[in-house]
């Protein structure tokens, strides 16, 4: 087969010397040509571009309009532009806002991420060396297709006194332990659940990576007789990076930002906010005290954090790695 | 060969034991739900806990289907699924196109900003967009400005999809592979006198089913489970309940002991059609979440 670019390039070449041989007549269904593609391109992004112009440009900045405002919601023309009043309001030291909100939205997040990424990495590797593999990360990606509720409600009922996971405990003689109950609990309890919808996605990426890895590279380090453990480390993890690097940074994101779960599995983010997240405390503030300004300056708080974390992510991953990507 | 590597690779149980106690942690909680949905009256949420129910019955099912109006929500749920699945595929399809083989101005600014409303998390948007909704322009007795009505756009089951209509991550994905359509038989349609909807739709769309598949699965799945926009819709208006916000709705009843097991019945049968799904196009859908890394 020939190159296509090649092919291409020979096509227009030979256009535009019978162009050029019989003069300006022929140029003109060239151009009338290009005249008909971009108005077809036009044509076919234009419901795509009209739907981001309503639903995404538009109300970013109407965001950023009413996170500089103060409203209490129904009569538009009662905005008040108040400047950032409500930025400055939530983000005093001594704001719930900051504390315990953000506070449990870091924690919550790292428990998260790191339960699930270090999780993942370990099955992927594990499941490389089993027979039925196909099986097994099915087994493991199954939380992926169920809707949060469902996830939420399950957990919340293997959680309750009189459930599962207390009934596995009381058998080995543990006390049963009030997880969604307890303030010091109920934070780690919901994380937990979160890492396990998460991980099944993550061992598949990870595979991905692990398949990608050049086979000579294991038998090289075999002969040079370096052990299981130290394969891991030497080769396994350097060579997997890219694929590491994009699980953690979805991760991440996917945990400051989530807060489904702890609506379905808390309802208010009790007890005594011990669960309650940047973006579970934007809703609340929007949609139950109509304080529209305070909960979108939250969210514009909550997005930024997120754009700098992923930055300071992306950033790191480069000057520690060179060209993931 | 393979003796000296059997004798260096003995059979991985440890491997083996670590991903099966991963496996059945991944695994018990749905067994847990299916049997407790199945579990007779006053069985659930009592001492001693019993993982399988001492009398099975379908009551909780029954249950379910009479208190939760199921017909209603499973309605909502598939009008809204397929809509937004329909559009996404076609509004990717087409908007993928022209990105990877139309040639005009402002093409790769167009793409670039595409990739930036990825960026975009859907809860900074959850706010002006509902406020959007309230306040369309002559619907639900809103005048030309968007006042004066009640409710607006959450008068009609539309609310329940306009947000979805159109993903970034869609035309991204249907980019990427349509930039691989070889350009000589776009060219050779051409010079053969087909416009560029005939291309379209006879040449690019066929070659780009797989990748269509794997949009369409991710998109139903996700639809089907989305929860937090459609409650903000059902609080305005109860009308427009899908399956997980009427399963919510039902657990939020004052004795969870009685009202649990039916939740459950409730939820095995909202993840049916979803699991039956992801079983015939596993393949597809591992392949879309390998693309975009999150659910």
């Amino acid at each position: 087969m020939a190159n296509p670019t090649l092919m291409t390039a020979a096509q227009e070449a030979a256009e535009d010397t019978i162009a050029v041989t019989v003069g300006t007549t022929k140029t003109k269904p060239r151009a009338r040509r290009f005249r008909r593609e971009a108005r077809a391109g036009y044509l076919f992004l234009a419901p795509s571009l009209l739907f981001f112009t309503v639903f995404l440009i538009l109300p970013t900045f109407f965001a950023i309009f009413l996170s500089l405002s103060t409203w209490g919601g129904f009569d538009l023309t009662k905005i008040e532009f108040t400047g950032f009043q409500n930025y400055a309001a939530i983000l005093q030291l001594d704001s719930k806002f900051v504390s315990p909100i953000l506070v449990n939205t870091f924690l919550f997040a790292i428990i998260a991420v790191v339960l699930a990424v270090g999780g993942s990495v370990v099955v992927a590797q594990l499941i490389e060396r089993l027979k039925f593999q196909g099986f097994w990360r099915f087994l493991y990606f199954l939380p992926v297709v169920a809707t949060v509720v469902a996830i939420g409600n399950v957990w919340k009922m293997l959680y309750q006194p009189a459930g599962l996971i207390n009934a596995l405990l009381n058998a080995v003689g543990v006390n049963s332990i009030g997880f969604l109950s307890d303030p010091s609990l109920a934070l780690p309890a919901v994380a937990v659940v979160q890492a396990w919808a998460s991980i099944g996605a993550a061992v598949l990426i990870l595979t991905a990576g692990i398949k990608g890895i050049d086979k000579t590279m294991y038998e090289a380090a075999e002969i040079d007789g370096a052990g299981p453990w130290r394969t891991f480390w030497s080769i396994t993890l350097p060579l997997l990076r890219p694929s590491l690097v994009f699980v953690f940074i979805t991760q991440c994101i996917a945990g400051l930002q989530s807060f489904a779960l702890i609506i379905v599995m808390t309802k208010d983010g009790g007890p005594a906010n011990a669960t309650n997240v940047a973006a579970f405390e934007m809703y609340q503030q929007a949609f139950k005290f109509g304080a529209w300004g305070t909960a979108s300056a939250m969210a514009m708080v909550l997005f930024l954090i997120i754009f700098i974390i992923t930055l300071l992510q992306l950033w790191i991953s480069r000057r520690t790695g060179g060209d993931d990507r | 060969m393979s003796a000296r590597q059997r004798k260096r690779h003995p059979f991985p149980w440890i491997s083996y034991l670590v991903v099966a106690i991963g496996g059945v942690m991944m695994v018990v909680p749905f067994f847990d739900t299916v049997f407790s949905s199945l579990k007779g009256p006053g069985e659930y949420g009592i001492f001693p806990y019993r993982f399988f129910p001492e009398t099975w019955t379908w009551d909780n099912y029954t249950a379910a289907f009479e208190q939760l109006q199921l017909d209603k929500l499973f309605f909502n749920s598939v009008v809204v699924t397929l809509v937004v699945t329909a559009s996404v595929l076609i509004t990717s399809a087409m908007a993928g196109y022209a990105l990877a083989k139309l040639r005009f101005r402002g093409r790769d600014v167009i793409f670039r900003f595409v990739l930036a409303t990825m960026m975009l998390p859907p809860f900074l948007l959850l706010i002006p967009d509902f406020l959007i909704m309230l306040n369309w322009p002559l619907v639900g007795g809103n005048n030309i400005l968007g006042q004066g009505g009640f409710g607006g756009m959450t008068n009609n089951i539309v609310s329940l999809m306009l947000p979805f209509l159109v993903s970034g991550f869609g035309i991204f994905l249907m980019r990427q592979f349509m930039v691989g359509v070889p350009d000589e038989m776009l060219e050779a349609a051409r010079i053969d006198g087909a416009g560029e909807w005939r291309l379209f739709f006879n040449i690019v769309l066929p070659q780009a089913t797989p990748v269509a598949i794997t949009l369409g699965v991710i998109t139903f799945v996700g639809q089907w489970n989305e929860y937090i926009w459609s409650s903000l819709i059902a609080s305005a208006n109860p009308d427009l309940m899908t399956l997980p916000v009427g399963i919510q709705m039902l657990q939020s009843f004052i004795d969870p002991n009685r009202t649990m097991p039916i939740v459950m019945a409730g939820i095995v049968i909202s993840t049916l059609p979803v699991l039956i799904i992801f079983l015939f196009l596993q393949k597809y859908y591992v392949r879309g979440v390998m693309l975009s890394g999150m659910k």
